[in-house]
């Protein structure tokens, strides 16, 4: 018998150009335990190589404050990936 | 009493009343009000704009740019603020940001104004897209400081 694989339920959220590369504002996943910040936004490059060139020039967030990549996500969790701010 | 319950924090997607703005923060004990009008430029690095527009992760950014008034109430000797940035499509000479602080005194509302407005650059993720007459760019922006690790985060 394998071994069972906690996931968690969150919510994924793209912004400015980020958004417009991918033609994705927003969506549920569901992923493992454990899995970091890092970690989900390469799962997000498999699908969009595009965005890889991104990762050194952005900024992640967890529920609605700025985050280290090294930060597990947790069960619920609000997580979006956000380009250089350009606001005022 | 604590004024930080008098202060405006908003988005907004049409024009912003400055004007109530500044009434709103200005009070009897108070001896100036200091105001910031960011508009749109017509032109961006010599190429002439035709409009732009903002996006923003909304209920992220209002929690910023409270945090901003917070964080001018403790270290200026402020009395109110207001803080209102628009969304979506802005025209030239159209008002995209407006910040308005109100203090017994002129140098805490200059001082506050200015650290508000610098901070909000730096932090509130709002995303501003230029339009010209041959194409778009979203621009360029400020990378917002992050925590290195979540080990050392607090």
């Amino acid at each position: 018998m394998g071994q069972v694989t906690a996931t968690v339920r969150i919510t994924v959220l793209f912004f400015g150009r980020l958004r417009e590369l991918i033609g994705l504002s927003e969506e549920v996943d569901e992923l493992p335990e454990g899995t970091t910040l890092s970690g989900l936004f390469e799962r997000y490059t498999k699908r969009y190589p595009k965005l890889t060139e991104f990762r050194g020039s952005m900024v992640v967030s967890r529920n609605q404050e700025f985050a280290a990549w090294d930060t597990h996500i947790a069960a619920g969790d609000e997580i979006a990936f956000l380009p250089p701010v350009s606001g005022g | 009493m604590d004024s930080r319950q008098e202060d405006k924090i908003a988005l907004v997607r049409e024009t912003i009343d400055d004007e109530a703005l500044t009434r709103h923060v200005r009070a009897g004990q108070d001896g100036a009000t200091v105001a910031f009008d960011g508009f749109v430029r017509n032109q961006s690095q010599g190429r002439a704009t035709s409009y732009l527009e903002y996006e923003a992760y909304e209920t992220m950014a209002i929690a910023k740019m409270k945090e901003i008034a917070e964080r001018i109430h403790e270290r200026f000797a402020i009395h109110r603020v207001a803080m209102v940035h628009r969304l979506g499509r802005l025209e030239i000479g159209e008002t995209s940001v407006f910040i308005a602080v109100s203090a017994p005194h002129r140098g805490a509302a200059f001082d506050a104004c200015r650290f508000a407005i610098d901070t909000l650059k730096k932090t509130v993720p709002i995303w501003k897209k230029e339009y010209f007459a041959d194409g778009a760019v979203w621009a360029d922006g400020e990378l917002p400081p992050t925590p290195p690790s979540a080990k050392t985060a607090s």
